[in-house]
């Protein structure tokens, strides 16, 4: 049996050189040893660095967003054309979500949907390893044995992967054109709030931590695929609505906000959490959102593309036991 | 640990609000009220010399639609102990279907604030209609009631 | 001049009785992320701090000025208070020398900028730099390619290296030279055993370095590549964030706010800013002379690696390697530099 990663080469290599599309976004190696990082692929040439494992936290779902594509027109085309994009099943369900608010064209995109077991949570292999550089990994039987310039530690995969990763409930995705791999259904597990059982005023000290951390660098921002406004409400000056500075309440309000607009959107693919350099950690607030989203409306991003989000459209009978 | 450079890591009371002490401490509450029913209401409250709790800022919204969360949120930064939005009861909005919107909008709010422990009682909804003086007058005792209980607001307020 | 050493184990009641005159930094690890802080466990053992110690002289968020019923005051700018900085790493150590010529707090030094920001420089002045050198550099540290290296003595007051059960101590400048003169550091006179300890710990740092590549001509290769295609290339993943910039020691850019309570109280506040992000160019008209994360690459490397050479004659980058770290999608300034130089060969090779 093929390796996924021949299996990926071999279908982009076939879709360019079929001409069906004039872009790859994809996955390449990256910089440093357990990261990723995303590559633009025009030629069939380059289609040998595509990889795809463990690292690759990124969600690609970002480079379709319409500004972002307005930026990679090169000289020699007049728009991007067809794209093909590589997907995890919650990217996937980001790219459906995307067609679905019309910011993308299904006949535009080639959705390479590809099996995924879990993506790295490079904090909890910096915590495992005591903040220890490391220099090279193996993964066998379970187990990642790392190296770095004086130990070698094995960690265990299911200790180090991210935990929105850890109780993915849609591991397949289920629109798509092409699917590498083999599927993972059976490995749905309930999500998990970690706050769960926690007083109202133990998780109010949770989110004061780690808000705290925040340095506004708008990372989680940008790596969202579904947060594509033209102008984002945080940088509007006039009005202005927040406060730029890292004062406690104008952050925690920026970050309520953006889980408020992206409610019932949100595929909880984790890339903001992931892409925040101070390691701010705010999937619960997104998975509370979207856990509430599932309950009152029956919704869950990105599984169909014959829907209407919930937040833009009502039910007559909608709950209302918290109005007076 | 305490950091000098973190400066709000620990939230404390604000120092620019002289609300008194303890016992005469009167919560500040804004009311954002739909024009068509609650605004109505509220008046009719008034003109029947029906008696409620001075605590209320009233701000007149043409539609409980029109409330963005950020107004929510906007209020508890700005220092407000409470925060009422009420509209027309579902099925008699003066624009057909702003309150259905509204109605998904502020249930998720709630959720979201009290997830992250700002108190429940704190922000509230209503739907109360043009004629509904009385069951106005009610509303605001509830919340204000709810509120004085809960004390001054110190989660959320912003730190200048 | 004597070289001194410095027991491990004292240090702890050094820094300690320092706290009496000071305000004393320390680099500390706190939720998987380290920064200076004040109070907290010191680790000597970890490479240089996710966040960089620019933030201790200029602060993300800074008040200007206050006002008060009428009353206007400055806090920031007349603080007469001490900082002293313990456990910096020479990277670190330089980008303080660059800011204080950006700042304006050296007009002595030719090309310093004209410009002075007192709230800097009154922090500064006075300001003790402990350095700790790196004797185990990351594989992202690149100092040595642009004039630094794990020992390098710019913008240090004292630097500290690791000589197992000691700390070697050396002054690096006047007020390092007074320091040990007067203060009470509780150290001894360095044997000749211990320096040549020192030396071969540090020959055997400086050689685990990746080997540097010479960017000597880099200013000029830059001055010819605006308009060429190589920065969609080079620019293509960015998301235009501001991590790469918050977490850099050396970049300076800030906004000015005005923030207040009510009609009675307020402040104006700076806090930092970034040319990363699209908004910061964007002109009131709605145009924006940057619109891509192409222009705003190009305008991050040329400023690193050209404007500022021009202005202050230096490269404007210690070699860190923060922002490799912390990219979202492993940008690599590195693989830029590379790109560059070989887009340059091309050119050349054309003519």
């Amino acid at each position: 049996m093929q390796s996924l990663e021949n299996e990926l080469k071999e279908c982009a290599r076939k879709l360019l050189t079929e001409k069906k599309v004039d872009l790859i976004i994809g996955y390449k190696k990256g910089a440093l040893p357990l990261r990723s990082t995303p590559c633009f692929i025009r030629e069939e040439k380059d289609v040998d660095s595509l990889i795809f494992d463990f690292t690759c936290s990124n969600n690609l779902a970002t480079y379709l967003q319409k500004s972002k594509l307005a930026e990679h027109r090169t000289p020699n085309t007049e728009n991007h054309g067809k794209i093909g994009i590589i997907a995890k099943a919650c990217d996937a369900r980001a790219i459906v979500q995307l067609i679905v608010e019309k910011q993308v064209k299904k006949e535009d995109i080639t959705l390479i949907g590809i099996a995924c077991t879990g993506i790295l949570d490079l904090k909890k292999v910096s915590d495992g390893l005591d903040g220890k550089e490391i220099l090279n990994y193996k993964l066998q039987n379970g187990e990642v044995l790392f190296q770095g310039k004086d130990f070698k530690k094995p960690l265990k995969l299911s200790d180090i992967l991210c935990d929105v990763c850890k109780t993915c409930l849609n591991p397949d995705p289920s629109v798509y054109d092409s699917f590498i791999g083999e599927p993972i259904s059976g490995a749905k597990t309930e999500i998990v709030d970690k706050l769960e059982g926690l007083s109202p005023d133990e998780r109010w000290e949770y989110f004061e931590r780690e808000i705290s951390k925040c340095i506004r660098c708008y990372a989680c921002r940008n790596a969202c695929p579904l947060c594509y406004c033209e102008e984002c409400v945080v940088d509007r000056t006039n009005p202005q609505w927040f406060g730029k500075s890292t004062e406690f309440s104008d952050t925690f309000t920026f970050h309520i906000t953006r889980m408020l607009d992206t409610a019932g959107r949100c595929v909880g693919c984790g890339a903001c959490i992931r892409a925040c350099p101070t390691h701010v950690d705010l999937a619960p607030l997104g998975i509370k959102i979207e856990k509430e989203i599932k309950e009152r409306f029956g919704y869950t991003a990105g599984l169909s593309l014959d829907v209407i989000p919930p937040m833009a459209t009502f039910d007559e009978d909608d709950k209302q036991e918290f109005i007076m | 640990m305490s950091t000098k450079k973190q400066e709000y890591k620990k939230t404390g009371a604000q120092e620019h609000k002289s609300t008194g002490t303890q016992e005469n401490w009167q919560p500040k509450i804004i009311a954002f009220l739909c024009n068509w029913c609650s605004y109505a209401g509220a008046d009719l409250a008034g003109v029947s010399r029906i008696q409620y709790p001075p605590n209320i800022r009233v701000i007149r919204v043409p539609c409980s639609g029109r409330i963005n969360p950020i107004f929510v949120l906007k209020c508890l930064q700005n220092g407000f102990d409470g925060v009422l939005v009420s509209g027309c009861h579902p099925g008699n909005c003066h624009y057909i279907s702003g309150n259905y919107y509204a109605r998904r909008k502020f249930a998720i709010l709630k959720t979201l604030l009290e997830f992250i422990g700002i108190e429940p009682g704190r922000v509230q909804f209503s739907w109360v209609s043009a004629g509904e003086g009385e069951k106005f007058a009610q509303v605001v005792e509830k919340v204000a009631d709810d509120v004085k209980k809960l004390g001054p607001a110190k989660r959320f307020v912003k730190r200048i | 001049m004597a070289t001194f050493k410095i027991k491990k184990k004292r240090l702890k009641e050094f820094i300690d009785n320092l706290t009496k005159e000071y305000r004393v930094f320390i680099p500390v690890e706190s939720d998987g992320v380290a920064s200076f802080m004040e109070i907290g466990d010191l680790r000597f053992d970890s490479y240089n701090t996710d966040r960089p110690p620019k933030e201790i002289f200029f602060p993300q968020t800074e008040a200007l000025l206050t006002y008060k019923e009428g009353e206007i005051s400055s806090p920031e700018q007349a603080s007469t208070e001490k900082i002293a900085i313990f456990g910096v790493r020479p990277c670190d150590a330089k980008s303080f020398s660059l800011l204080d010529r950006l700042f304006g707090m050296e007009p002595n030094v030719a090309k310093c900028s004209e410009y002075k920001d007192t709230y800097w420089i009154n922090k500064r002045t006075n300001a003790l730099i402990f350095t700790i050198g790196c004797n185990h550099p990351l594989s992202t540290c690149f100092c040595n390619w642009l004039n630094g290296g794990p020992f390098n003595k710019e913008g240090t007051d004292l630097l500290l290296t690791d000589n197992g059960e000691d700390f070697l101590v050396e002054h690096c400048s006047k007020n390092g030279e007074e320091f040990i003169k007067t203060k009470g550091m509780p150290v001894q006179k360095a044997t000749k055993v211990d320096i040549k300890r020192a030396s071969s710990i540090r020959k055997k740092a400086e050689s685990t370095l990746s080997k540097p590549v010479d960017i000597t001509s880099l200013k000029e290769d830059l001055d010819n590549l605006w308009d060429n295609p190589v920065w969609d290339e080079i620019a293509y993943k960015c998301l235009s964030c501001a991590a790469c910039s918050y977490l850099c020691p050396t970049c300076y850019c800030f906004d000015i706010q005005d923030e207040r309570a009510g009609n009675a109280r307020g402040k104006r506040i700076r806090i930092w800013d970034s040319c990363m992000f699209s908004l910061f160019t964007k002109e009131a008209s709605g145009h924006n002379p940057r619109p891509s994360s192409k222009e705003r690459m190009r305008q991050r490397i040329m400023h690193k690696f050209n404007y500022f050479v021009e202005n202050l004659g230096e490269f404007g980058c210690v070699g860190c390697g923060r922002c490799i770290r912390s990219c979202p999608v492993n940008v690599d300034i590195r693989e830029i530099i590379n790109t560059i130089k070989n887009v340059k060969l091309t050119v050349s090779n054309e003519k």
